[in-house]
Parts: structure tokens; C-alpha cells; sequence
């Protein structure tokens, strides 16, 4: 604990990820049928996802200025988002008001290291939270080689940044929601629930011909259009202009910084009230 | 009671109503962007569409029809239902018709009041269209509740997990009802193929018999039907599976 360079920091980083990737592969294998139910059920939940607007795009030969190829970047684009928050942000991480809500978030402050160290890796499940990263990434590929475009490595830095960037976003606005649990633990447990399905909905639908309103709102109340649709827009040549790029990224910055600001406006509320876990209005009464 | 748990303790629980109405408004943008220039696409017109959206949207709890069945066994409060004077096929349709009431006050009557400034006629194709709808709801809700037993008695028979098997059936119900895709809008005709599914029942036939899409007799018929065979494979496979059961939670 006592080096706290960012070299010695990313270093602890890795330790931790391999260390929760081997307690991953441990649960996969201590009961292989389990898994496997599981593994399936994630992955018929994932794909029917997206697969409203995949049956659309097949019957109508695209969605609007969306070609089908175009289509199922953006769907492909959308189910790999989602597979990166489920790999990296398992065990509730990613639904924060639910551990909030049931007193669990003590677990995680009471271990010695940073909580930001320890909620970006302790929800690390390579193996058993793949279901839906294998077929959004197959959809993916399937999708760029169909669009017989030029495969730059510009464009490939771009793919990469902006599925970090969008799945950030998708965990930001997850936090901002979620952390109402620290003010009503109760009513805020399962909100987390309502905000990732409604996301996951709509996720992979494209925005274009929304009123002015209604887009202004997707992109920054519920900033779902960032988590697939101006991303793709730009990634597939739709929006022009070299600095659209970075709409994504940028917007990734100021969500992940307003929810990092209620967060620990909540914290700090929670270090006064402390867990309700057992009260008598708490999550085990 | 239902009521009182799903309203809790602050107006939070508005929040994911709120994000409904967002969902409905997408949804009907998404159907005007796709028939912008089309006439109607078999056999539905973008009008009929639009209004199928909004019903299905506006009943989509007792048309998804899920109860807290899936909670009970997850959190363990399935074995203190056994113990009460009421069948526990009771307990829950009833605890669900408690919490469908909530949302039916807060989401569904406000989204049919706002339809028009949405640009969607709510009402009916026609009178009788109109008359049969509380009936086919009726029977969907009947189907769908023998489904909802039906797949929970299987995850007890085979020792499943229950949360995975209620994934699976929520993923199911959604692509197959119809009640987010029409199944007549699907391609290579599977549409066809899965109007013989008790899905079907669920969700299409009653929103096609509200706009006027589809034969209400024949919808009625199928959604019977479904009814007669269901419910007795319900009771049989919860009878013989009761006894496995096994509950954790706390």
C-alpha cells in the first residue's frame, strides 16, 4: 500500500483483474451445469435484445437512412457495449443502487484499497459474463466486413474509443441514477433495474427524425444516444467532420464527472447515516 | 397491499413510469421513421400501427403478465405462501393485479389521455372491436398467468434456476407475443409461424382485435384454446412438482 505511483497503480490493476479472472474461471468450473445455464440464458437474453430491431432491419432493408448493413453495425455496436459493462462490471457493480440499497456497499468499504480500485475490478468476469460480448462482437465483425470499408487503424482507434467511451457513458448514468439509493435505499434499490433495461431497449435504436426535443433528451437526460447511435453515426461516416468523433468520448467525460460528483455527495451523506442494512425499515429487517 | 409495496417509501418509484412515457414516444418515432412514404405493410397502415404501440405499451403488464412468483422463490418467501389459507396460484395473480393497478393509474390512463398530442388515436377500430378487447385481454391474462406457473413449475421439476428460466421466458414472451414487433411486420414469414404459438395469445391477438388487424373470432378461439390446454398441464406440473422444491433466500 505504501507505493501509490500510477505505474505501481496499473500494476495493482492487472494483479486484480487476474486475480477476479481466476475466481471467475473457478466458479465456471465448479459446476459446469450451472454455467452452461446460465451462459445461455445471458446469451438468449442478449440477443433478444436487439433482436426486435435486427428483424426490422431485415424486413424493411434498413432503418431509415440506415442501410441494413449500417443497421447491423449499430446493433452489433450496441450488444458489444453491453458485453464490455457485463465482463467488466459484474456482481451488481454496474447496478450499484442494488448494493446501496441491501447494505452490501459496506463490503467494499471496509477493504484496504481505493473504492474506485475496487469497484472497477471486483466485477471482472471474463468467462461466465461473456454471453453477450461473443455474439455483439460477432455481429460486429460481421457487420464491418460487410460494409467493404477501408480498415484504417485510425478508424479501429476510433471503434475502441468510442465503445470505451459509450460504455462509460452507460456506467455513468447508472451511478447518477443508482446513488439516489444513498438518500432511499429502499425506494432506489431496484432503480438501477428499471434505468439499465429501459437503456438496453433503446439502446440500439436509431435516433434520427426524433423532434428536437426528444433527441436533445436521449442525449443528455437519458444519454442513450450515446451509447450506440452517435457513435455508429460517426464510426459509418453518417455524421461528417472529423470532430464529431470526440462528441462521444466528451460526453463520456462530463456524465462520468457529474456522476462521480453524486456519488460522492452520497457518500458523504452515507458516512452520517451509515447502513440501513438492519434497521427496522432496512433491506433484512 | 401489492399497491402499497410497489409505491414504497418516496415518489421514486415515478421515476421508472417516467422513463416509460420516453420509451412509448421512441417507439412510435421508430414506426413513423419506417413507414415515412410506405402505405400499408401486411396489412397494417402506419395509423393502426401507431395505436397498437399505444395499447400495447399502456397494457403491458398485464399483457407481459409477470407476478412476484420468480422474487418468492428467489428471496425464500415461497415457503411462508405455502402456509397461507389462499392457493398460491390466488396469492400471486392477485398480488399482481395489485401492482398492475398502480401502473395502470400512473402510466397507463395518463399515456391514453396524451395520445392525442402524440398524434395516435387511441380508440378502438370499431365498437365491437372495443367490446371484445376486455374479453381478450381477459383471456390473455389467463394464458399468460398458466404460462408464467407453467415455466416456474418446470424450474422446480429440473432443479433449474429459477432467475435464469424467468430471464429466458421474459425474452421469449417479448420477440413472440408481438407486443413489441407485430408478428405480421416480422420477415421470412415467421410471423405465421409463431401466430400458432401461445404467445401469440398473450399479446397480438388482443392488440389485433383492438385495431381492427386481425379475426376476432379466430383470435378468441386460439386464445381459449391456449386457455383449456394450458391451465390443466399448469395444475398437473405444480402438483407433481411442489414437493421438490427447494428455497433459499435471506
Amino acid at each position: 500500500m505504501a507505493d501509490r505511483g500510477p505505474l505501481s497503480t496499473l500494476a495493482r490493476l492487472f494483479r486484480l483483474w487476474r486475480l477476479y479472472a481466476r475466481l471467475d474461471l473457478y466458479f465456471v468450473t465448479r459446476s459446469f451445469r450451472t454455467f452452461v445455464v446460465w451462459y445461455v440464458t445471458d446469451m438468449i437474453f442478449g440477443v433478444s435484445a436487439i433482436s426486435g430491431m435486427l428483424l426490422l432491419a431485415e424486413r424493411f432493408a434498413g432503418i431509415g437512412v440506415w442501410n441494413k448493413e449500417q443497421g447491423l453495425f449499430l446493433l452489433g455496436y450496441a450488444a458489444t457495449v453491453t458485453g464490455l459493462l457485463e465482463i467488466f462490471f459484474g456482481f451488481n457493480v454496474a447496478f450499484i443502487s442494488r448494493r446501496l440499497g441491501r447494505g452490501q456497499f459496506d463490503h467494499t468499504l471496509i477493504q484496504p484499497q481505493p473504492v474506485w480500485m475496487a469497484l472497477l475490478t471486483e466485477g471482472f468476469t471474463p468467462f461466465a459474463g461473456s454471453a453477450t460480448l461473443v455474439p455483439g462482437a460477432a455481429l460486429l465483425a460481421w457487420a464491418i466486413l460487410h460494409l467493404h470499408r477501408t480498415l484504417s487503424p485510425g478508424w479501429l482507434a476510433m471503434l475502441l474509443v468510442s465503445l470505451v467511451a459509450s460504455t462509460a457513458i452507460f456506467l455513468a448514468f447508472q451511478y447518477a441514477l443508482g446513488s439516489l439509493a444513498f438518500w432511499a435505499p429502499r425506494a432506489a434499490e431496484e432503480i438501477n433495474s428499471s434505468s439499465a433495461n429501459l437503456m438496453g431497449q433503446l439502446k440500439a435504436f436509431p435516433l434520427d427524425g426524433l423532434r428536437v426535443l426528444l433527441m436533445g433528451g436521449l442525449l443528455t437526460v437519458l444519454p442513450v444516444g450515446f451509447v450506440a447511435w452517435a457513435p455508429c453515426r460517426y464510426l459509418l461516416g453518417l455524421t461528417p467532420g472529423f470532430r464529431a468523433g470526440f462528441a462521444t468520448p466528451l460526453a463520456a467525460l462530463l456524465l462520468g464527472a457529474l456522476a462521480a460528483l453524486l456519488f460522492a455527495k452520497g457518500m458523504s451523506h452515507y458516512g452520517r447515516t451509515g447502513s440501513q442494512r438492519y434497521s427496522s425499515f432496512g433491506h433484512r429487517r | 397491499m401489492a399497491a402499497a409495496g410497489q409505491i414504497g417509501e418516496s415518489p421514486l418509484f415515478l421515476m421508472d413510469y417516467l422513463l416509460r412515457f420516453l420509451r412509448v414516444a421512441l417507439l412510435l418515432s421508430i414506426w413513423r421513421l419506417l413507414f415515412a412514404g410506405r402505405g400499408a405493410v401486411s396489412g397494417m397502415t402506419l395509423p393502426a400501427l401507431l395505436t397498437y404501440t399505444l395499447i400495447a405499451e399502456a397494457f403491458a403488464e398485464p399483457l407481459l403478465c409477470r407476478t412476484e412468483i420468480v422474487w418468492a422463490f428467489w428471496d425464500g418467501s415461497i415457503a411462508t405462501r405455502f402456509l397461507r389459507p389462499m392457493g398460491l396460484f390466488a396469492q400471486f395473480a392477485a398480488d399482481a393485479f395489485g401492482r398492475w393497478s398502480v401502473g395502470f393509474a400512473v402510466f397507463s390512463l395518463p399515456l391514453l389521455l396524451c395520445a392525442p398530442l402524440l398524434g395516435v388515436n387511441p380508440l378502438p377500430a370499431s365498437l365491437m372491436a372495443g367490446l371484445l378487447f376486455p374479453v381478450s385481454l381477459a383471456l390473455s391474462i389467463s394464458v399468460g398467468l398458466a404460462m408464467e406457473f407453467i415455466f416456474m413449475a418446470l424450474a422446480v421439476l429440473f432443479e433449474g434456476e429459477i432467475y435464469a428460466i424467468s430471464r429466458v421466458r421474459q425474452a421469449l414472451v417479448v420477440l413472440l407475443s408481438g407486443a413489441f414487433l407485430p408478428l405480421a411486420l416480422m420477415p421470412w414469414g415467421l410471423g405465421k409461424i409463431f401466430d400458432w404459438l401461445p404467445f401469440a395469445a398473450m399479446a397480438s391477438a388482443p392488440l389485433r382485435i383492438y385495431t381492427g388487424t386481425g379475426r376476432p373470432a379466430w383470435l378468441l378461439a386460439t386464445q381459449l384454446g391456449w386457455t383449456l390446454l394450458l391451465w390443466p398441464l399448469a395444475s398437473w406440473l405444480w402438483r407433481i412438482s411442489r414437493e421438490r422444491m427447494v428455497s433459499y433466500g435471506g
